[in-house]
């Protein structure tokens, strides 16, 4: 505790960051080891793509749309061909909902189990990281053999999926199912069985329900602190309109919510089986037919360009809900406009409060619990208030610190 | 080469620092994954240090947006010589879809000067560690040069 | 003084009656306020619905509080475009995201700001998370927010001039000299 006069540290942090494989710059306001405050300046990765959509075709934008983040880039494909589809009256075959479905769940275990080891890897847990990456490696061959790449698959298109499901690749993707429901399990024991990891989430970077309401906050960092919202089961679209999703919430399985980052972790583990779930049914009740509503690519251009409308569409993707907005104007080849709203903007809001009352070497991990995908947002800066100096904390030397105190829990 | 030359130049294995200099991820995900077991670069020795300091070679990613021109020059000035830098991807390469924007400063080779580029969006881990695999034959170079003209190894 | 609702309700109104409701307190006509519905799944069975409603600006923060007295308004983004003498935004908006399945009920409601006054009040008192959203509006728009305790810069670089309003299409948009061009 400071002695004196009551003033903080700022440690800023980034954007060459800790933790994270994305810059965002984060002042951290800190007195002795308890953070107090914590300011965000998002930025480094605006590539100004809103602004760029204006000179290019619906069709171009799609691949604009793709690298816009990659760890969802298939959630950003969906959304987009959605509010194109809204705004110029499409419709969409029922194969190629289901087959947007599949991979849409393929992606979310994707994404989970890479966030589960990166969560590991950040407070010392090298092994399940590693165990986790093995794991995910099983995903990641199922999607490129149905779509072709590892990542940034290609697949989407205004009107439909370009890409089939054939006889092998549904064996395939039988089997994927099958390893996992046996071999998931690891990272599931992790969560519920080892005191260390418990130690280390439990009562870190709470959010209570109330503040999640308030400050908006979306997808399993919502989930995690009690709230029952899931896109899928509110407003369902695709295939989800002929499943029953419901939302997977802390208390119906521990008893308790405490909004803190063991709760978020349960929320995803739980997740994944819940996605081995919803392929499967959608694989037994895959539907015969088209792929696309127009397969002829200057069909569709013309037909786009004297679409006239505003479209919007929300799903969820595996950060939280994803929104796009569109307009379209008759006569004009171009999009008119084009508003992402990915869901790391609105989870972001909730850092600061989360950051409250923790200790510095906490801060990895309660950055990485909302998942931020900060090229879906854009960046953060962290600052020590207590002695009113500055002191710049590289990316190395939170995560020694963060891997510390998990050596002095274990007694070491 | 006898063994021990080879010993003389190239002393350790490289180390590797990782700059995001504005990309989605989808490299920077590819670049964690090499080094996890499956494809495991790490079995020769090489790892993501820390700090610029410390590191042989540089991996970019990502069009480089105008917060992250200085910092990305200031992190190439804080290596020491020899370096080697990769650009990874096509954003880094070229720019890929994001040509014509407000808040871009061109490619990498527009900010710092860059020995290998490694193309695909984003590239298979096998080919990052082929690129990798060519920065180390051009730092051996690199550092035979300097072991030529009298510098400390 | 407007109800300062902290949480999602249970209680569900039909999205007709909640479109009656809002048409009555206003006094719209029908090209005004507009009820959306959207299908899908292979029997073209389940779906949801979204509201579209526009409003005068001195009547806005009125709307947002009818809508806080029926539930929490969840902030999703707003979205605009400059459309000459005028700014347009659409804030999107969403209720009943808990109350059961196929029921949330999305509004979006379109203000049209004109150029000679460009200043909004601001939705932080009632809904924090509507923050990076009003910064990122006053700096690519260039409409100020009346309330908003931190209007600094949120996604631009810090040394980026403020004159220059990257989305706005007349002459305080990024002239072609700022755009470049990188291969």
């Amino acid at each position: 505790m400071a002695q004196g006069t009551n003033k903080t540290y700022k440690v800023p942090i980034g954007p060459v960051h800790v933790g994270l494989k994305e810059p965002i710059t984060a002042w951290l306001d800190v007195d002795g080891e308890r953070i107090k405050d914590a300011t965000i300046r998002p930025g480094a990765i605006h590539r100004g793509i809103e602004f760029m959509a204006r000179e290019r075709n619906p069709i171009q934008v799609i691949y604009l749309a793709e690298r816009i983040c990659g760890i969802c880039s298939f959630a950003h494909i969906v959304t987009f061909t959605r509010a194109v589809e809204d705004a110029a009256g499409i419709e969409v075959p029922a194969r190629a909902q289901y087959i947007r479905t599949i991979v849409l769940e393929l992606e979310r275990i994707h994404s989970h189990i890479l966030w589960a080891g990166v969560a590991c890897y950040t407070f010392g847990y090298d092994s399940a990281f590693n165990l986790g990456m093995i794991l995910r490696e099983k995903v990641m061959d199922v999607l490129e053999a149905l779509t072709g790449n590892r990542v940034n698959y290609g697949t989407g298109t205004i009107g439909g999926v370009r890409r089939d499901v054939t006889p092998s690749v549904e064996k395939v993707i039988r089997d994927m199912i099958a390893f996992y429901k046996n071999e998931f399990g690891v990272f599931y024991d992790v969560v519920t069985d080892d005191p260390i990891a418990k130690a280390r989430m439990r009562d870190v970077g709470v959010l209570t329900g109330e503040e999640a309401v308030t400050h908006c906050a979306l997808g399993p960092t919502a989930r995690g602190s009690g709230l029952r919202v899931d896109l899928r089961w509110s407003s369902p679209y695709e295939a989800y309109c002929d499943m029953d999703v419901k939302p997977v919430v802390p208390q119906d399985y521990m008893g308790e919510v405490r909004g803190d980052v063991f709760d978020r972790f349960l929320v995803r583990v739980l997740e994944v089986y819940q996605s081995l779930e919803i392929i499967e049914n959608a694989l037994n009740g895959l539907p015969t037919g088209d792929l696309m509503w127009e397969p002829k690519l200057t069909k569709l251009l013309s037909f786009l360009k004297q679409a006239d409308g505003t479209g919007l569409s929300s799903i969820e993707a595996p950060r939280g809900d994803d929104t796009h907005a569109i307009r379209l104007t008759g006569g004009e080849e171009n999009v008119t406009w084009w508003k992402v709203r990915a869901p790391t903007y609105a989870n972001a809001v909730s850092w600061p409060i989360m950051f409250r009352d923790n200790e510095l070497a906490d801060s990895p991990l309660i950055i990485n619990s909302i998942d931020p995908c900060i090229s879906c947002m854009e960046r953060m800066v962290v600052t020590d208030r207590s002695s009113g100096h500055e002191q710049v904390v590289t990316r190395s030397e939170l995560v020694e610190r963060c891997r510390e105190k998990t050596r002095r829990l274990m007694g070491r | 080469m006898k063994l021990e030359r080879y010993l003389d130049i190239l002393t350790k294995s490289i180390w590797v620092f990782h700059c995001n200099s504005g990309s989605c991820n989808g490299c920077d995900i590819e670049i964690v994954a090499s080094i996890t077991p499956r494809y495991d670069i790490e079995r020769f020795g090489m790892k993501l240090v820390g700090s610029p300091r410390h590191a042989d070679a540089l991996l970019v990613t990502g069009p480089v947006t105008k917060y992250m021109t200085g910092r990305l020059r200031r992190i190439y000035a804080q290596m020491p010589d020899p370096k080697v830098v990769i650009a990874v991807g096509n954003c880094a390469g070229s720019g890929d879809v994001f040509y014509k924007s407000y808040n871009l400063d061109g490619p990498v080779d527009n900010i710092i000067p860059v020995d290998v580029y490694v193309h695909g969006c984003p590239p298979r881990p096998e080919a990052i560690i082929e690129g990798v695999a060519k920065a180390v034959l051009k730092l051996e170079k690199l550092k035979e040069t300097l072991a030529k003209a009298g510098a400390a190894k | 003084m407007s109800l300062r609702r902290r949480g999602y309700t249970d209680e569900y109104l039909d999205p007709e009656e909640v479109l009656s409701l809002l048409k009555r307190k206003f006094r719209k006509t029908s090209d005004d306020m507009v009820l959306r519905e959207y299908r899908g799944g292979a029997a073209n069975g389940g779906s949801y619905r979204c509201l579209w409603v526009r409003v005068e600006k001195q009547r806005f923060l009125d709307m947002v509080d009818t809508l806080m007295e029926i539930d929490f308004p969840h902030f999703q983004i707003t979205s605009g475009d400059d459309i000459g003498d005028a700014v347009e935004l659409n804030y999107h908006f969403s209720i009943f995201r808990s109350v059961g399945r196929g029921k949330r009920l999305g509004v979006t409601v379109s203000v049209v700001v004109p150029k000679d006054d460009l200043v909004m009040p601001s939705l932080w008192d009632r809904i924090p998370g509507t923050e990076y959203s009003e910064r990122e509006i006053r700096e690519m728009f260039g409409v100020d927010f009346d309330g908003l305790p931190n209007k600094g810069l949120v996604f631009l670089p810090e040394d980026w001039d403020e004159e220059i309003k990257p989305w706005r299409r007349d002459e305080t948009g990024p002239k072609p000299e700022d755009i470049r061009e990188l291969s």
